[in-house]
C-alpha cells in the first residue's frame, strides 16, 4: 500500500471537495431540487431601528429596490399576518405600519392593484380591526389598495407534485393568480413548529382544514409552500412574541427586537430570524425539511448579506 | 274599497315599523365597533310580556330598560290596542302575507276568542309560580325568533347561491354585475357568515302555521291567540276612545263581513276587541263611522271570560310548575348545558329569557343555538353555548349587550374574560397525541386566554413499538374560561376531541376554595 504523505491527502482531499461542489452547482441538479433555488447565492438584507418606515425602505433597497420586485401594472398580493383578534402590542399579527410602508412602495413601483388578504382564525372582521391594519388600509387612500375578506367560493384544489404530507390542497385563487406575492409575517413563538415564520404565513391562503397540516407541519409547509412561491419575504421582527404563540395575549411574551428581514429566499428569511429567538435554523424542522427539498438555503454562510 | 286618510295613516305607520323593526334587526351584528351603536332589541323594550317577564324575575324591575313597555300599557288603556293595529310588526307581517296568500272568510265561535286571554292568565299564573313561559307565545319573540333562526337563514341562503351561481357561471354582462354587488350585499344587507341553527325548520313551520291561520280567517292568530294581544285587551276595556256609531247601524251591516277584528257587532262596540285598523272610517258607505273621545252612553261590549274558565286557566298556570319539575333539574345532569358569558344562575335564566333570540343573532361566532329538550321541558329556544358549531368570540360581549331581559347580563370586556361558562375536558381516546402518538396542538394554538389554558406537555411514549417523544395538550382548569374555540377547531372529524362541559361555571353559586388543588 503507498504511503499517501499529509501534503498529499490534504491536496486532494481539497481537489475533491472542489470537484463535489463543482458538480452541486451544476443546473442539472438544480433542476432537481426546486424553483426557487437560485444559481447564485441569494441575498437577504436585516436592519435595525425604530422608525419601521425608514427601516422597511432601508431592507427593500438593500435587494435592489422595489423595482426589482413589482413592475408597473402589476397585481402584487401582500400577505400579512393578521390571523387574531388581537391589538399591535401584543405581536400577534404583522405590524400595521410594515404593512402601510410596503403597500406604500408597491404603488410607488406602479403596481396597478395592491390586495391585502389573510384567512384568519378569529372572526375576520374583529382581526382586521383590531390588528390596526384596517385603519391604515383606508388610511392609504388609493383605490389601487383593496384589503379584502377571503371570498369562501375563491378556492382552487391544486395537485401538488412531488409532496410528501399532502398530494392535493385547495389554494386561494387571488394568491395563485397575482403577478407578485409579498409574504409579511410576523416572527412568533408556535409549539409545534417552535416558530412561525414566512412559510407558515401562507397558510393564510390556504383552504381545507387547516388543523390537518399540524401532524407533520413540516413536510406540509414545504408542500403548501412548494405550490404558492412567495417572490418576496420581509420578516416583521419589530416585535416577537417568544411565548404563548401564535396567538399571545400577554405584553410580558413580547420582546421589542426592532429588526425587519427581507429575502427573495424565504427559507433564509426565516433561517435568520432564528436567531432572534436564540435559536438555530436546524433547530426548526420545518426549515430543515425546506432546505432539503430544495425550496431555499438555510445554510446562512451561504447567504449573501446585503 | 275606499280607504279614509286614518287607514292610510295606519299602514303608514305599519310599514316604518316592521321598516325599522327590520333594520334594527340587520343592525344586530357586528359591523366592526365593539359595542353596539343601535339600540337594536327596541322591539322588546316596547314589549309589556317581556316586561311582565322581567317583573316577575328576582330582582328589582328594570325600569330604565322597560319605560317604553310601560308608556304602550298607559296608551293602551287610553286609546285601545293601537300596538296591534299600528306597531306590531307580528301584525303587519300578517296583514302582508294574508293579501298574497289570500284570506279565509271563516266566522269562528266568539268563544275562540277567549283562548288569548285564558292562555294570558295561565302564562302569567305559572310565571308567578316560577316557570316563564311567556317567550314561547309572545308574538314579537316569535317575530323575531322565526327571523333569525329561519326566515333569515334561508334568504341568505337563496341569495348567496344566486351569487355563486354568477361567479361559477359566466353570464355576459350579468356575471359582473352580481359579482360586484356581492361586498354591497355581504357587508349591509346579509349576514357576513351564513347563519346555521339547529331549530331553524322547526322554528320556520311554527311561523308558517301562523301565517296559514290567515287562509281560515284574518288576523286569526291576534283575534284568538296573541296573549299579547290578550293583554293589551283586558287594558282596553275602559279606553277612552270610542267608534261612533258603536254597533252596526239597522240599514247596513257591512262591518260586520268587513272588520278584520269582527269588533263591530249587533248590540255594540268590542272595544278590546277592535285592533283600531281604521278601515271603517273608509268602507262605510255613508262615511258614519268616526273614533273620537267617549260621551254619552257608552255600548262597549265586553268579553265574557266566564268564571269557569279563567278559574281552569289559572289552575293549568299553578299545575304547570310541578308538573314540570318532577324531573330531575336537567343542568345538573347535562354537562354540555352551556350558557352564553353573563348569564344569570340557571333558574333566573328560565325566568328571565324570553327566547327572543337576539343573542342568537348577533353571536359573532354562530356558537349560541336554541335548546329543544337539552335544558329541560321548559327550556326550548333559550341559547346553548354549542362549540362543535361555534365558539364564543374572546373579545366579544354583544350577547349581553342586546338582552333584553337580562338573562344575559352585560359584562364590560375585562369580565367578560373572566367569566367561565364551561372548562375543556381533552377525550384521549379521540385526541391524536393520545389516541395515535401523532402531534397535533390546534387546541392549544387557538386558546385565547393571554396564559394559555391549553399547554403542550412533552412526554416519552411507546407508539407502535418505538419510544417517541410527542407532545399532549393539557387543560390548565384554574385558566379556562370555556370558550370552546377548542372544541370548535379540534381537526378531528366528526365529535370533536375536546370538550367542554359546564363545570366550574362562573354563575353557579357555590363556596369558593380558597386553597388547594384548584385554589
Amino acid at each position: 500500500m503507498t504511503q499517501v504523505d499529509r501534503r498529499t491527502f490534504m491536496r486532494n482531499s481539497i481537489r475533491t471537495a472542489l470537484a463535489m461542489a463543482a458538480v452541486g452547482s451544476l443546473p442539472v441538479i438544480d433542476l432537481m431540487s426546486a424553483p426557487a433555488l437560485a444559481a447564485e447565492m441569494p441575498s437577504l438584507a436585516v436592519r435595525k431601528g425604530k422608525d419601521i418606515q425608514q427601516l422597511l425602505q432601508q431592507v427593500i433597497s438593500a435587494l435592489g429596490g422595489i423595482e426589482s420586485f413589482v413592475k408597473p401594472g402589476d397585481i402584487v398580493v401582500v400577505k400579512p399576518n393578521i390571523g387574531w383578534d388581537r391589538t399591535v402590542e401584543l405581536a400577534a399579527n404583522t405590524h400595521p405600519q410594515v404593512v402601510k410602508a410596503l403597500v406604500q412602495l408597491c404603488l410607488d413601483a406602479g403596481a396597478k392593484q395592491v390586495r391585502i388578504f389573510d384567512r384568519t382564525c378569529n372572526d375576520e372582521r374583529r382581526c382586521y380591526t383590531q390588528s390596526g391594519i384596517r385603519a391604515v388600509v383606508e388610511g392609504i387612500k388609493s383605490d389601487r389598495v383593496s384589503l379584502e375578506y377571503i371570498d369562501r367560493r375563491a378556492y382552487q384544489e391544486l395537485k401538488i407534485s412531488g409532496g410528501v404530507a399532502f398530494d392535493r390542497w385547495k389554494f386561494y385563487k387571488p394568491a395563485l393568480e397575482a403577478d407578485r406575492l409579498i409574504n409579511v409575517p410576523i416572527a412568533k413563538h408556535h409549539s409545534i413548529s417552535r416558530l412561525t415564520l414566512g412559510m407558515k404565513n401562507l397558510m393564510g391562503v390556504i383552504g381545507g382544514n387547516r388543523g390537518r397540516l399540524h401532524r407533520n407541519i413540516a413536510e406540509s409547509l414545504v408542500d403548501i409552500n412548494s405550490v404558492i412561491h412567495s417572490d418576496l419575504t420581509v420578516i416583521d421582527a419589530t416585535r416577537i412574541l417568544v411565548a404563548n404563540g401564535p396567538q399571545g395575549g400577554r405584553l410580558e411574551d413580547v420582546r421589542h427586537t426592532e429588526t425587519l428581514i427581507a429575502s427573495a429566499d424565504i427559507v433564509a428569511a426565516d433561517a435568520y430570524a432564528t436567531s432572534l429567538f436564540n435559536l438555530k435554523p436546524e433547530d426548526i424542522p420545518t426549515i430543515v425539511a425546506a432546505a432539503n427539498r430544495g425550496l431555499g438555503v438555510m445554510d446562512l454562510k451561504q447567504v449573501r448579506r446585503v | 274599497m275606499k280607504q279614509s286618510s286614518w287607514t292610510c295613516a295606519r299602514k303608514i305607520s305599519q310599514s316604518f315599523c316592521l321598516a325599522v323593526f327590520l333594520w334594527l334587526f340587520l343592525q344586530t351584528e357586528y359591523r366592526g365597533i365593539d359595542q353596539l351603536p343601535y339600540p337594536v332589541s327596541l322591539l322588546f323594550r316596547i314589549d309589556p310580556l317581556a316586561a311582565l317577564a322581567d317583573f316577575m324575575a328576582p330582582g328589582a324591575f328594570g325600569w330604565q330598560f322597560f319605560w317604553p313597555a310601560l308608556l304602550i300599557l298607559l296608551l293602551t288603556i287610553l286609546f285601545g290596542r293601537f300596538f296591534c293595529g299600528w306597531i306590531c310588526p307580528l301584525g303587519s307581517t300578517l296583514d302582508g302575507l294574508g293579501k298574497v296568500i289570500g284570506r279565509g272568510q271563516r266566522a269562528f265561535s266568539p268563544g275562540w276568542r277567549r283562548v288569548k286571554y285564558y292562555l294570558l292568565i295561565a302564562m302569567g299564573t305559572a310565571t308567578l309560580f316560577g316557570v316563564q313561559l311567556l317567550g314561547l307565545f309572545d308574538p314579537l319573540a316569535i317575530f323575531l325568533r322565526s327571523l333569525t333562526l329561519a326566515v333569515y337563514p334561508a334568504y341568505n341562503y337563496g341569495l348567496n347561491r344566486v351569487f355563486d351561481f354568477f361567479y361559477d357561471h359566466q353570464v355576459p354582462l350579468l356575471s359582473p354585475l352580481v359579482n360586484n354587488s356581492y361586498p354591497v350585499f355581504r357587508d349591509y344587507l346579509m349576514a357576513f357568515h351564513q347563519p346555521v341553527f339547529v331549530l331553524g325548520l322547526f322554528t320556520l313551520l311554527i311561523f308558517l302555521a301562523i301565517v296559514l291561520l290567515e287562509k281560515v280567517e284574518q288576523r286569526f292568530w291576534c283575534k284568538n291567540l296573541c296573549p299579547l294581544g290578550g293583554l293589551l285587551g283586558l287594558c282596553s276595556r275602559y279606553a277612552i276612545l270610542q267608534r261612533t256609531p258603536q254597533g252596526l247601524c239597522a240599514d247596513c251591516h257591512e262591518c260586520d263581513s268587513l272588520c278584520r277584528s269582527g269588533a263591530a257587532r249587533e248590540p255594540g262596540h268590542m272595544r278590546s276587541e277592535c285592533l283600531l285598523c281604521m278601515d271603517c272610517t273608509g268602507y262605510c258607505p255613508e262615511e258614519k263611522v268616526k273614533f273620537g273621545l267617549r260621551s254619552g252612553s257608552d255600548n262597549n261590549l265586553g268579553i265574557d271570560l266566564q268564571r269557569r274558565g279563567v278559574l281552569t286557566a289559572m289552575a293549568s298556570g299553578v299545575m304547570i310548575a310541578p308538573t314540570v319539575r318532577i324531573g330531575p333539574l336537567t343542568h345538573e345532569q347535562n354537562p354540555y348545558l352551556i350558557r352564553p358569558p353573563g348569564a344569570v344562575p340557571e333558574a333566573e335564566f328560565l325566568q328571565r329569557c324570553v327566547r327572543c333570540a337576539e343573542c342568537m343573532k348577533v353571536c359573532i361566532g354562530r356558537t349560541l343555538q336554541p335548546a329543544l329538550f337539552e335544558a329541560g321541558p321548559v327550556g326550548l329556544w333559550t341559547p346553548l353555548v354549542v362549540p362543535r358549531i361555534g365558539y364564543c368570540e374572546y373579545n366579544c360581549t354583544l350577547c349581553g349587550q342586546v338582552c333584553p331581559t337580562g338573562a344575559i347580563a352585560p359584562l364590560k370586556l375585562p369580565e367578560k374574560k373572566k367569566n367561565v361558562i364551561g372548562l375543556a375536558v381533552i377525550k384521549k381516546d379521540r385526541c391524536l397525541p393520545f389516541a395515535k402518538g401523532i402531534e397535533c396542538l390546534v387546541c392549544e394554538e387557538h386558546c385565547p386566554t393571554g396564559e394559555k389554558a391549553i399547554v403542550m406537555e412533552e412526554k416519552d411514549v411507546l407508539v407502535n413499538g418505538e419510544m417517541r417523544r410527542v407532545k399532549f395538550p393539557k387543560v390548565i382548569n384554574r385558566l379556562c374560561i370555556g370558550c370552546g374555540i377548542c372544541e370548535t377547531k379540534c381537526p378531528v372529524e366528526g365529535a370533536s376531541a375536546v370538550r367542554i362541559i359546564n363545570e366550574g361555571e362562573s354563575r353557579r353559586k357555590r363556596p369558593e376554595l380558597l386553597a388547594g388543588p384548584y385554589g
